[in-house]
């Protein structure tokens, strides 16, 4: 079972994509959590897109991202088709003023306070797909 | 010309039930017949038909719209299926008021519908691809791999936002699902009607903290329709309608979690707000009773302070003192709303409408808000990304 929900979820990933999306997934495998910033005007966007939103030019270079920033939300899902549960979910506040991201958290429900300083890691979900997950900084 | 004049003739809705118990063409069937029994207006009439899409628990419908407009057999000269998640019966409704206003067409039919109920397939592998292809479609390729089914999760972070923003508590939201429910509990079309308490909200099971079982409105089925009539059709209709004195709509570019904006504050509901009340030259202060898409408890007071009814962090208090009662200064969801009527996505938006037209006519029993002249009805799409809002008059 776990086969087929790593096979349909790569599936799904290309399919609801943009061509720069598989390669944030390369990245991602590669343990660096990157997004794109556009050359012309300077405006860095997540997720990535092949285009900057703000001023439509198409020349963009991946960056990396400090993976460091601050917990805004969290909550826990007591059904999860991924991961067991209660799995944690939150929203971090990149330190790069680029608005927050959907993650999962690695840490307790309990554990945690909006505001808390958050970093990178990442998770294996298969051999072929990595997910971005952030921790607390203890 | 202006929109002042384009009146709702006829409406009707079904009950809102867990599953359908019959196809999507009978209901189809039976809503269209209804409310143009309602309206008092033969079938030969309708020159426009619009439709949604009947939700995304099912296999797909192709072409929908027009498969529905020959089992019907109806004729016409504008004829769409619009689909914008949750506002979508209403972005139809929008449609169809500018094909009025154009000059184009003179009667049309509005129908939402929505079937929540997932076929169980028995094949587990097209189950999970059918899901996880859904999930992906609707969040995306860097949301959906996190396995988030409903969107309760998202909501879950903007009340928990709400609740630190404004120092209230899951008491205060507790309130407002015991108030609905009283509503609820007049309305025999409701999902749910057996009055609560905020010891048993506060004691349900948590979807998703801070939201509980009792704060979330229960995905559900139901099908509801209007008859939108020009001016000139409204003048020779046998009884008084309702007429569409102001329209709002406005679209924040995100979906479901705005990158920077606020999680708890809707620049859409604003701004379809403002533009609403503009059209209609009234003020929040002059409705008198509201149906608003408030599909978790802490959303309903997001909206009812973004549409201007309280200041922000207020609304909690005003469901407690009493306000948004059938008899206080804005009878808000005297359906029950979303957390007891129950939510069809799709038909949602036209359940309210029906709801309204109902206060407005004064035909609404043992829920009718005394002397309701002024109405508002609110739709919204994702988590509050987009919204219209319409004000309804009886002249």
């Amino acid at each position: 079972m776990k086969e087929i929900i790593d096979q349909v979820s790569l599936r799904a990933i290309e399919q609801y994509g943009d061509s720069f999306t598989q390669e944030y997934y390369r990245r991602l495998k590669e343990r660096t959590f990157c997004t794109t910033r556009c050359q012309e005007c300077g405006e860095m966007w997540y997720p990535p897109k092949p285009f900057c939103p703000k001023c439509y030019c198409e020349k963009v270079a991946w960056v990396e991202l400090s993976g460091k920033g601050k917990l805004y939300a969290f909550t826990q899902q007591e059904r999860s088709l991924r991961f067991s549960k209660p799995d944690v979910i939150g929203l971090v506040e990149l330190d790069e003023d680029i608005g927050r991201i959907l993650t999962r958290i690695e840490a307790k429900f309990e554990e945690l306070e909006i505001g808390m300083e958050m970093k990178v890691s990442f998770i294996d979900i298969s051999n072929e797909l990595t997910l971005h997950q952030f921790v607390p900084v203890k | 010309m202006s929109n002042k004049n384009v009146a709702i003739a006829g409406i009707s809705t079904s009950r809102v039930t867990k599953n359908f118990e019959t196809s999507i063409k009978d209901l189809s069937f039976k809503i269209v017949k209804e409310a143009l029994a309602n309206a008092q207006i033969p079938k030969e009439d309708v020159d426009g038909f619009f439709v949604t899409n009947p939700g995304m628990a099912g296999h797909p419908y192709c072409m929908l719209a027009c498969d529905l407009a020959d089992y019907l057999q109806l004729e016409t000269k504008s004829l769409a299926l619009m689909e914008t998640g949750g506002t979508s019966s209403f972005t139809a409704l929008h449609f169809a008021l500018d094909e009025i206003l154009s000059g184009r067409t003179k009667v049309n039919l509005v129908l939402g519908i929505d079937s929540r109920a997932k076929e169980v397939i028995d094949d587990f592998k097209s189950f999970i691809t059918d899901g996880i292809m859904t999930q992906t479609s609707l969040y995306g390729s860097y949301k959906g791999p996190y396995g988030i089914g409903a969107p309760i999760p998202y909501y879950a972070m903007s009340t928990q936002r709400y609740l630190y923003e404004q120092k209230l508590t899951e008491e205060d939201l507790a309130e407002v699902s015991v108030r609905l429910r009283e509503n609820a509990s007049r309305n025999p079309r409701a999902l749910y009607q057996k009055p609560i308490s905020v010891e048993e909200v506060m004691a349900s099971p948590y979807l998703s903290p801070p939201i509980k079982l009792l704060d979330c409105s229960p995905f559900a089925s139901g099908a509801a329709a209007c008859v939108l009539v020009s001016p000139e059709v409204a003048k020779d209709l046998k009884e008084e309608p309702i007429y569409i004195t102001g329209i709002g709509e406005h679209h924040h570019p995100s979906h479901f979690i705005p990158l920077k904006d606020s999680l708890t504050e809707s620049i859409a509901i604003r701004e379809a707000g403002a533009e609403a009340f503009a059209s209609a030259g009234i003020k929040p202060a002059d409705v008198d009773v509201a149906e608003v898409y408030g599909v978790f408890s802490g959303t309903e007071l997001m909206i009812l302070e973004d549409l201007d009814f309280f200041k922000k962090g207020k609304a909690a208090l005003a469901f407690k003192e009493g306000k948004t009662a059938l008899d206080g200064e804005v009878a808000v969801d005297p359906s029950g709303g979303r957390l007891s009527l129950g939510h069809p996505p799709s038909a949602t938006p036209m359940m309210e409408l029906v709801e309204i037209v109902e206060q407005l006519r004064g035909e609404a029993g043992e829920r009718q808000v005394k002397n309701a002249r002024v109405g508002l009805v609110h739709a919204e799409h994702g988590m509050l990304n987009g919204s219209i809002v319409l004000i309804l008059e009886k002249k």
